[in-house]
């Protein structure tokens, strides 16, 4: 013990160093973090939007499920409200776009009532079966896309628009 | 539609399918006293027309707010724009404004007169609901006009 002295001069050296070391430390490592952050941002989210709509509530009928997104067009950010029409089918949950393939209208469900069943457009009396497929001989040339979905905690969560699946 | 050069490209091609013109009647007042309420009219007015583009968009064209002084000759710009819609074919053509002077204004038809609501405090949500109910009541209004045999 007594043979390994360390003599007032190492001593400082060491714990200036020590002390130094941890200060340069701290100081470094938000910096690091800050430039590093774009690597480490999440994006599994993948856009989802969570929506109030519980999955619980959802039956067979198609529901109107509102849900708004910031939206950058430039500079200028705005918040766009979108809707869906959300319904199960069986186990499994289905978004429906509300836009119309004909000319962009919004379409609704069961809003005419010669037609109980099905997706009805205002506009030019379009229809849709509940699967979003087009009524031939009405005016809309495609199917309602599909929103992709998301069970989050019980609730709703609506993301990108695609291609209908269901036909 | 929205008066904008990508939905006029669709609009020429479409013609026989938008048949309906929207044009916002907006006047604009800048005294003091009476700034706040044309602002908030305008408001109104603009969100309420976005809703009925929104809900309507492939049938109707929405037309920039038709902005004029408080004094201005209503008979005149009635009759200007009535011309103008009528040589551009529109079947329908429905006028929506939150100024009472337009009611005793007869030479224009479907003129919709709405008294303003101040939404610019509401909250988001609020404000959502609210405009959605003003929506609903007139929708039925262009549905009918559309369905009346001409």
């Amino acid at each position: 013990m007594s043979n390994n002295r360390v003599s007032r001069r190492q001593f400082l050296g060491y714990t200036l160093t020590g002390v130094g070391g941890f200060m340069a430390a701290g100081m470094l490592m938000p910096m690091i973090r800050f430039a590093v952050d774009p690597i480490l941002q999440e994006n599994t989210a993948g856009d989802f939007v969570l929506t109030d709509q519980a999955v619980a509530d959802l039956s067979e009928e198609p529901v109107r499920v509102d849900f708004a997104y910031e939206q950058v067009d430039a500079w200028y950010t705005s918040e766009v409200t979108s809707s869906a029409w959300v319904y199960k089918e069986g186990d499994k949950i289905i978004a429906l776009s509300p836009v119309c393939k004909h000319l962009g209208c919004t379409v609704n469900w069961a809003a005419d009532p010669e037609h109980p069943t099905q997706f009805f457009c205002p506009c030019h009396a379009g229809r849709y079966e509940k699967n979003g497929q087009n009524v031939p001989g009405t005016p809309p040339l495609g199917p309602l896309d599909e929103f992709a979905v998301e069970e989050r905690d019980g609730y709703l969560a609506i993301g990108a628009v695609k291609a209908n699946s269901l036909i | 539609m929205y008066f904008i050069g990508k939905d006029m490209d669709q609009f020429i091609q479409q013609k026989e399918y938008v048949d309906t013109a929207i044009v916002p009647l907006l006047e604009v007042d800048l005294s003091t006293e009476g700034v706040k309420r044309s602002a908030s009219a305008s408001e109104y007015l603009q969100s309420l027309t976005a809703l009925l583009e929104k809900q309507f968009k492939g049938r109707i064209l929405l037309l920039p707010p038709i902005s004029y002084a408080k004094k201005a000759d209503r008979e005149r710009i009635a009759g200007e724009l009535g011309e103008e819609l009528h040589a551009a074919n529109f079947k329908h053509v429905f006028y929506l404004t939150t100024d009472a002077a337009w009611r005793t204004i007869d030479s224009l038809e479907n003129v919709l007169w709405l008294p303003a609501i101040p939404i610019e405090n509401m909250d988001q949500r609020f404000r959502n609901s609210v405009m959605e109910d003003q929506l609903r009541q007139v929708l039925p209004l262009f549905t009918k006009e559309w369905t009346k045999p001409s």
